[in-house]
């Protein structure tokens, strides 16, 4: 199987925002078998799955469960980005990286918020 | 006579009796008379194969907008029929015109229909035909993403729109908050169907989002800085990121009600330490930044035909850009003043008032910069303009009522009376629909190539906009008055008779209003007032530089942007002859191709729904392998783009009087 796809050379926009970033220069190029999607495919099933059963069978106590949970949640996020979410692959503008920052603030923010809000009803079941 | 008892078991889980109701049947019956019609029209006048190349299987930007639109106002109609019934209802004490149950049901498809299926497709039409072509594209970023958005859409309002004739009308509200929703307090699949529909609409949302998010990124022409787009454009950039960081959290308390109802999971329910607030949370982490996902196009459509019609260049270009980054920043940190009266105690509450009480800011100085844009201006007041100086009282008082509103102690009275129902139609009808039907009536030329008559457009607006205070002032009093949202009736004396007659009566003269703008359409249509132009209200950006409709690939040379109103400065300098082409500027352009991949990867995803919305898991597992395929179909076809030679454009562009001598 031969996934090769022939990109043209960034064309300049115009816009002013060529800044060349090395670690996120292309990596398009991929003659072999995708082994590295299907891995991460597998390890994030594995991990929501994981998730899942921590919380049913209760596997350990609130506060540990919580933190597991949360550091699962950012091996995922990090799997997401970097296998499917083409992270390594932009064609060198920086574009990306204020963006990846809102979003890490409000990924934080939903949960930090929710479990300061939910926190009453811990006393009361 | 004997029935096999699978039959009898499916008929009654089909039919149950809340659907075999005299005028449901009425209507099934009206519905299909009317598809046989369609079905017989189209088969007649042999138009299967235009309909399946020109609309089905069509990746044009341009036409997806049209068909979100007409899906839209089908939508508007379905929508309003449900509140005439509801209002209808509530005319006077005691009335008896639907059960309880019904009314249940009713106020529900309202809701839901309205926000998930009105008015997002509006907002969607009008990014579609608008957007592209104010920033010199050709097309979307991702053209067969798009058409898999609006199919994805399609399918979710079938789906939620047949549940009142097959299986039940979900009953739970347009939140559908736990417990209720909860597969003990409401068996039956009117929940599932509300659950999966929105499920697939948005799906589609979020890959509109992201569509326009690169488009508006990446796809404006040479010349055209960020500091130069249009508003209308920012706003769509910045609706789709509100889209991106909104419709997750949706997904997600979707995703897990469905685990509850269908498999037994307990996220949300009561018994087995569910937690159903956590279920209000993640609607309202969506469901805020969601009414600004609606209004912010609005106030972009306004940014658009303030100046236009005024003649002058928006005041505060920089201000409005900001306030909408402030107002979308600041929309993420509101939700929690849905649910004041959760009890989380004063130190969230307060915070959250706050917060909530912040974003009048951002949204009172735009109100200023359309005043003092039109201050001084040469005003024509068309037709979309009425909507835009219609919208300034209505969305004000709407404004203040949410301020109100976020005072915690107050929304202790407030909370769920028709005080909060006045409040959000007086932002969504007054803002949000106001605004996608000024838009509607500005952009009509350039989407259909012909005006919409002023004179009935005027009529429907006074209706409306008359009908719109009437119904909705009187409901304000009502809910001062301990009216509480819901009610399928209430008995006479306690002072609420006056006020809900009014307010049905208005709710009637805006549905007369809804009528004058269909003929309105259909007037319009039969004795069409071409626009030769193309820029038929001496507008400013650039989508009035191309003929109305546009070609297919919309700009046969993709033009430099030097300034803001690029085509009112071409017009004040005399450059316009720069849009034509001549034989040595013109180059072939490339176009995708019309796929039959998204509306039958839709399907599938309506197929696999209909079998969880039933829990016939085979077929489920059968829609799933559906999307399984037309996926894997879609990742391995040949896409090589089609070419249109320089011969056709000239051709094109030549009749159109556009090619230099
Ligand atoms: C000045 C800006 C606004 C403020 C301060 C504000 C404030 C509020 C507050 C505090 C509530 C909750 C009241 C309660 O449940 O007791 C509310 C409800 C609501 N608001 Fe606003 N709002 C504003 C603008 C808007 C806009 C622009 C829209 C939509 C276009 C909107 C749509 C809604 C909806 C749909 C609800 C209630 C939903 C429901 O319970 O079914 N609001 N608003
Ligand atoms: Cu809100």
């Amino acid at each position: 199987m031969d996934i090769q796809r022939h990109l043209p050379p960034p064309e300049p926009t115009g816009h002013g925002d060529e800044v060349e970033v090395r670690i996120l220069t292309p990596h398009i190029a991929q003659p072999h078998f995708p082994a590295m999607q299907v891995t991460g495919y597998g390890l994030s099933l594995a991990i929501t799955l994981i998730a899942f059963a921590m919380v049913a069978y209760h596997w350990m106590g609130l506060n540990t469960l919580v933190t597991v949970l949360i550091v699962m949640a950012f091996i995922q996020g990090a799997l997401q980005l970097g296998i499917f979410m083409h992270l390594r692959e932009a064609k060198g503008t920086l574009w990306h990286l204020p963006v990846l920052a809102l979003a890490l603030f409000i990924g934080l923010g939903i949960v930090g918020f929710s479990m300061w809000i939910m926190l009453f009803k811990s006393g009361v079941s | 006579m004997t029935m096999n008892p699978w039959i009898t078991h499916l008929m009654k889980r089909l039919f149950p009796p809340q659907v075999l109701l005299p005028d449901i049947i009425g209507i099934d019956i009206g519905l299909t008379v009317a598809a046989i019609a369609a079905i017989v029209f189209l088969t007649k006048t042999k138009r299967w194969g235009w309909l399946w190349r020109e609309w089905i299987t069509t990746v044009d930007h341009k036409k997806i907008g049209i068909m979100y639109l007409l899906a839209a106002l089908v939508m508007l109609f379905r929508g309003g029929v449900d509140a005439l019934m509801i209002r209808t209802q509530l005319i006077a004490p005691h009335q008896h015109f639907m059960s309880a149950q019904q009314y249940d049901e009713v106020f529900t498809t309202h809701g839901t229909v309205m926000i998930f299926f009105m008015a997002m497709p509006m907002v969607f039409a009008l990014f579609n035909v608008a957007v592209p072509l104010m920033i010199g594209a050709r097309d979307v970023a991702f053209p067969r993403l798009n058409a898999i958005s609006f199919w994805l859409f399609a399918f979710g309002a079938i789906l939620l729109n047949i549940s009142f004739s097959i299986g039940g009308s979900p009953d739970a509200g347009w939140m559908s908050y736990p417990p209720y929703s909860e597969l003990m307090f409401n068996p039956g699949v009117g929940e599932n169907y509300f659950l999966l529909s929105l499920q697939v609409a948005g799906i589609g949302t979020i890959a509109t989002g992201i569509n326009f998010l690169v488009t508006v990124l990446r796809l404006r022409a040479p010349g055209m800085t960020l500091t130069r787009i249009p508003i209308f454009a920012w706003s769509a950039l910045i609706t789709s990121s509100l889209i991106l960081f909104a419709f997750p959290p949706l997904t997600v308390a979707l995703g897990l009600t469905m685990l509850d109802r269908i498999f037994g999971a307990s996220f949300f329910t009561l018994g087995h330490q569910g937690m159903p607030m956590m279920y209000a949370n993640l609607f309202w982490i969506f469901g805020h930044p969601e009414v600004y996902i609606l209004i912010m196009p609005a106030f972009g459509v306004f940014s658009e035909v303030v100046p236009t019609f005024s003649k002058k260049p928006l005041f505060g270009y920089e201000a409005m850009v900001v306030s909408l980054l402030a107002i979308s920043i600041l929309s993420y940190g509101t939700w929690v003043h849905h649910f004041f009266e959760m009890g989380a105690g004063p130190g969230v509450n307060s915070f959250f008032g706050l917060s909530t009480m912040l974003i009048a800011i951002p949204t009172g100085v735009k109100m200023f910069n359309w005043i003092f844009t039109m201050w001084g201006g040469r005003i024509r007041v068309s037709v979309p303009m009425l909507w835009q100086l219609g919208f300034i009282p209505t969305f004000v008082v709407g404004g203040a009522t949410g301020v109100m509103l976020a005072a915690v102690p107050a929304d202790y009275q407030y909370h769920n009376s028709y005080f909060l129902i006045a409040h959000f139609h007086n932002v969504i009808l007054g803002g949000t629909v106001f605004g996608v039907l000024s838009g509607m009536y500005y952009w009509w030329p350039k989407m259909f190539g012909w005006k919409l008559n002023e004179r009935q457009g005027v009529w429907a607006f006074v209706f409306f906009v008359v009908g719109f205070w009437l119904t909705f002032m009187p409901q304000y009093f009502l809910g001062f008055q301990g009216m509480t949202r819901r009610m399928s009736t209430y008995p006479p004396g306690l002072g609420w008779t006056a006020l809900n007659f009014w307010s049905t009566i208005g709710a009637y003269v805006m549905g007369v209003g809804f009528l004058i703008m269909v003929y309105n359409i259909i007037w319009s249509r039969i004795h069409p007032d071409w626009d030769t132009t193309g820029d038929p209200w001496d507008g400013r950006t650039m989508e009035w530089s191309l003929p109305s409709p546009a070609p297919e690939y919309n700009f046969a040379r993709i033009p430099h942007v030097h300034s803001r109103d690029e085509w009112w400065e071409m017009k004040q300098e005399g450059r316009t002859d720069e849009v034509k082409i001549s034989e040595e500027t013109v180059h072939a352009i490339h176009m995708p191709r019309n796929t039959p991949m998204p509306v039958l990867l839709a399907l599938a995803f309506f197929v696999g729904s209909i079998g969880m919305v039933f829990e016939w898991f085979w077929l489920a597992i059968l829609g799933g392998l559906g999307v399984v395929a037309a996926l894997t179909y879609g990742s391995f076809a040949d896409y090589s783009e089609k070419e249109i030679s320089r011969d056709t454009i000239l051709h094109t562009e030549a009749q159109l009087g556009r090619v230099e001598s």
